[in-house]
């Protein structure tokens, strides 16, 4: 992608005018994406991009500058850019580069060697399949994409780091209506690999799953309001560690103390059955990579070690402003943004209950089996989740669907109501926003049972 | 750098007889900047160009974009979106826009001109006084957590093989401030945002003033007990709203089966003086623009007329698919994406009252101040809606107890059938798309606390 004697050139134009650090981030990004509505194929697309940006660091204070040309000029125009504002000597760089290198996430079946016919009839066959499972099927949309990102990124301390990624995800989304009602149901697998993401006849009972979502939601009642015992799902509930939990223990919020989890180390949040992980070393995980944006190389952070919080996640940036070696939780959407703190996979782990004995357990309750996403304030721990799938739990058996239910807590005592931790897991993937930057990420955890929590929703 | 258009023009030429062709190239400079305890934390800045080309060929549409703006990188973004086109279902809908009759009239003040001159320093000393003025609002505001200046400006052609060739230049600047107040154990978060043309229309003060408040009048909040009360919008929640309202207007929403207004042109959906207007033509609002992410001249379209569910809201394709004109709704995220209909302006009109008359009128009820989870907790398809809230207690006018994790629920059809008053105090928001907020009174929604 770029020569290595352009990069310290680059480098050294970057740090012409003082600053402690120096860092390029090239990449080049090929993708595809299909989308399947209403029977009809239609957004086939596919993109070429190039991209180099250039960090300054000084003190505290980054600057960034980037180009979508890698030739030198243009590169040497950036680095320009980026150390505008500084007028000190010039810093050195290292001249020796020591190449960083993370775990590999094997593609058996490379995307760009599969036909666009192929990637089409992947859509067909779960819009068949939802179709046949019911009349009352009212539209299914699916989507394919895949991507490929090389990135090669080298700093002025002499690290140098190339990843090559390859992340395939599919979708479908179906709509059922009967009598005046509506629901819908969904499925969205993804991987770090290839193709081979899906197997013959995975299209198909992805799409009929979806449809059997949508086809149960319909005969859902109002969720009741209150406060409730709540079963979470495998995979899916792992959203609410994820923005209870992860988000508060992301550094950059920790150092400003922006985090209700800041100066909170060592302290007890939950019982001995809660340990909670990122990993973005899960060999294949949607949320994984071999090094992260800033070169450092994935791996496992332990954040909460049997209900006591141990650990958080950062960047360079972060890492040296709290005092720890960064984590390799440096992401970015692109050339076109600043690395910020981000999680990868983050699982809350099994533990020793049966999943069957924590349903029985629960006399009246909420099962969430799938949660639409949520939201979280990391300053209050104040968190809402939507579920898109849920039933009431009665005398210990699951008894009916209901919709509109929501969850609404604090993350924290979250973590406090887990009363059962279930010998199972799942993961559930999705790409989390923050400071306008998408990330791919992965969520999951065991069959989860939370003592008392407030479920919204029309019941009064 | 070569002209615009010229390039789009160039992508044009590139499609062979029997093909269709639209070529949509964007050309930006940006610069942000971070303060965090009275320093600079983060300055960025950009200049990304880029080309998107959709093709048409036996009503087959395929899409590629690039950012190899050289001769080689345009034959090969055409090879490309021709070679995706042959993947594509044949549709008798699929085109590129009509030509233009005539040249759609320029949008006054899409630029401010004075923006291209302003210097850094100047952009960093504004944000600097952002931070510090919203720290010294109040010994509760611990910190900001981020305030942020950001502005670009952007050029942007099309070009299409049925005769659209055109380019229109817009200049935007932004900035916002996240406070922080703690009292006691309480800690909450205030978000506040200016929006312009240029730095010299954005008013620090105010922006301070509105964040650090935000965060210390729910400060001390509490849950309610549940029960069905009346609710008022502030209007950054009643805009929020009408984001996910808007997302079910587009007749490719309502044509493809994920629409809760499907099949409901003609019939009741709001109360009597309920008026949703989409105008893409509106001085001083963030989304107008000469003509739409296709080229098609944009316009005004009344979507709910006293009440009456009138019209949806149109792309090319979506408006062939019913034998009519497109309403200038194509929207395009950038030259990556292609494009669907959204709208451009949406907005209630006000009924006439003020907001503290609404709030008299409201009697006892819950003043949203803020949405939790909206895009969890809504669905326009469904038409459930389910999301939590913080804000005020309102008894005869007066503002009461702060309020937090409660959710509010009804139907959307129920919420839009309870509109009473929309205030005068009409504010745009930018929630991906541009949408008018104005105080609003709903008459009775589920609220679910203790």
């Amino acid at each position: 992608m770029l020569q290595e004697e352009v990069v310290g050139q680059v480098l050294a134009e970057a740090l012409g005018r003082g600053g402690d650090l120096a860092e390029i981030f090239a990449e080049e990004r090929s993708s595809t994406g299909l989308r399947l509505d209403d029977r009809r194929v239609e957004d086939v697309a596919s993109g070429r991009e190039t991209g180099a940006g250039i960090r300054v660091i000084s003190g505290d204070r980054s600057s960034y500058a980037y180009t979508n040309l890698l030739t030198a000029d243009a590169l040497v125009e950036a680095a320009r850019a980026a150390r505008s504002g500084l007028d000190g000597p010039a810093g050195v760089v290292a001249s020796d580069l020591r190449r960083t290198q993370g775990p590999s996430h094997p593609v058996r079946i490379p995307p760009q060697e599969v036909g666009a016919a192929d990637k089409a009839s992947v859509l067909v066959e779960a819009d068949d399949a939802a179709r046949a499972e019911g009349g009352s099927v009212r539209q299914v949309s699916a989507s394919y994409s895949d991507l490929r990102q090389k990135v090669l990124i080298a700093s002025s301390d002499g690290r140098i780091a190339h990843d090559d990624r390859t992340r395939v995800r599919f979708a479908v989304q179906v709509v059922a209506l009967r009598n005046g009602e509506i629901a819908t149901g969904f499925e969205a697998p993804g991987h770090s690999g290839g193709f081979e993401l899906l197997a013959p006849g995975d299209p198909a009972r992805l799409g009929a799953s979806a449809a059997r979502k949508a086809l149960t939601m319909l005969d859902a009642r109002p969720s009741p309001a209150g406060e409730f015992p709540v079963v979470l799902a495998p995979g899916s509930g792992g959203v609410l560690i994820h923005e209870a939990c992860g988000h508060g223990l992301e550094a950059d919020t920790l150092v400003k103390e922006a985090s209700v989890y800041a100066n909170r180390r060592d302290e007890r949040f939950g019982s001995e059955s809660v340990t909670i992980v990122d990993d973005g070393s899960d060999v294949g995980a949607w949320g994984s990579f071999g090094v992260d944006d800033e070169g450092t190389p994935a791996q496992r952070t332990v954040l909460f070690d049997r209900g006591v919080l141990v650990g958080h996640m950062s960047d360079l940036q972060s890492a040296r402003k709290i005092g720890y070696p960064p984590t390799g939780n440096g992401r970015r959407q692109s050339y076109a943004h600043l690395p910020i703190v981000r999680m990868t996979n983050t699982y809350l782990l099994p533990g020793q209950d049966d999943p069957v004995a924590i349903f029985e357990s629960v006399p009246r309750g909420v099962y969430a089996a799938t949660f639409a996403g949520g939201e979280v304030n990391p300053a209050t721990g104040n968190f809402v989740f939507g579920m898109s799938e849920a039933y009431m739990i009665e005398d210990g058996a699951v008894t009916y669907p209901i919709k509109g239910a929501n969850l609404i807590g604090n993350g924290p005592r979250v973590l406090e109501v887990i009363d059962a931790v279930g010998s199972d897991f799942g993961r559930k993937e999705g790409v989390c926003g923050k400071d306008g930057q998408a990330a791919p990420v992965t969520n999951g955890m065991p069959t989860v049972l939370l003592g008392r929590v407030t479920v919204g929703g029309t019941e009064a | 750098l070569t002209d615009l258009l010229d390039l789009a023009t160039a992508i044009v030429e590139r499609a062979t007889s029997g093909e269709d062709i639209e070529a949509y190239v964007t050309h930006e400079r940006t610069f942000q900047v971070k303060a965090y305890s009275s320093e600079v934390e983060s300055l960025a800045s950009a200049e990304p160009r880029g080309a998107g080309a959709r093709l048409i060929r036996d009503h087959r549409a395929g899409f590629a974009y690039t950012t190899d703006l050289t001769d080689s990188g345009l034959n090969a973004v055409v090879d490309r979106a021709r070679d995706n086109s042959r993947h594509a279902t044949s549709d008798e809908a699929t085109s590129v826009a009509p030509a233009w009759s005539e040249e759609p009239p320029e949008i006054s003040g899409l630029v401010d001109r004075s923006q291209s001159d302003v210097p850094a320093d100047d952009k960093v000393a504004f944000v600097l006084e952002l931070e510090r003025a919203t720290r010294a609002q109040d010994p509760r505001i611990r910190a900001v957590e981020e305030a942020v200046y950001s502005d670009s400006e952007a050029e942007v052609a099309i070009a299409t093989s049925s005769g659209v060739a055109g380019s229109y230049r817009r200049t935007d600047a932004w900035c916002y401030a996240l406070a922080i107040a703690t009292e006691g154990d309480d800690t909450q978060i205030g978000f506040e945002f200016d929006l312009a043309r240029g730095l010299a229309a954005l008013d620090a003060d105010d922006v301070a003033r509105r964040s650090a408040h935000r965060a210390l009048e729910i400060l001390g909040a509490s849950k309610i007990p549940s029960g069905r009360m009346s609710v008022v919008f502030e209007p950054y929640v009643s805009a929020q709203f009408l984001g996910v309202l808007g997302s079910a207007l587009t007749g490719e929403a309502v044509q493809k089966g994920r629409s809760l207004f499907a099949g409901k042109v003609g019939t009741r959906v709001a109360g009597d003086g309920v008026h949703l207007v989409d105008d893409g033509r509106l001085e001083g609002a963030p989304g107008s623009a000469p003509w739409d992410g296709e080229g098609v001249p944009t316009s005004r379209t009344g979507v709910i007329s006293n009440g009456v569910l009138d019209s949806f809201l149109y792309d090319t394709t979506s408006a062939r698919r019913e034998g009519r004109d497109s309403t200038g709704n194509a929207s395009r995220a950038s030259f990556k994406g292609v494009p669907h209909p959204s709208p451009t302006n949406l907005a209630l009109a006000g009924t006439g009252e003020s907001p503290d008359q609404i709030y008299e009128q409201a009697g006892k009820a819950l003043l949203v101040q803020d949405f939790h989870g909206v895009h969890s907790g809504a669905n326009a398809v469904s038409g459930d809606f389910s999301v939590g809230a913080t804000g005020r207690l309102l008894q005869n006018g007066e503002l009461g107890a702060a309020v937090k994790e409660v959710t509010i629920a009804a139907p959307m059809l129920e919420i839009l059938k309870g509109i009473q008053a929309v205030g005068s105090d009409l504010r745009w928001l930018p929630f991906g798309g541009s949408f008018g907020g104005a105080t609003t009174l709903i008459a009775e929604m589920t609220v679910a606390g203790l």
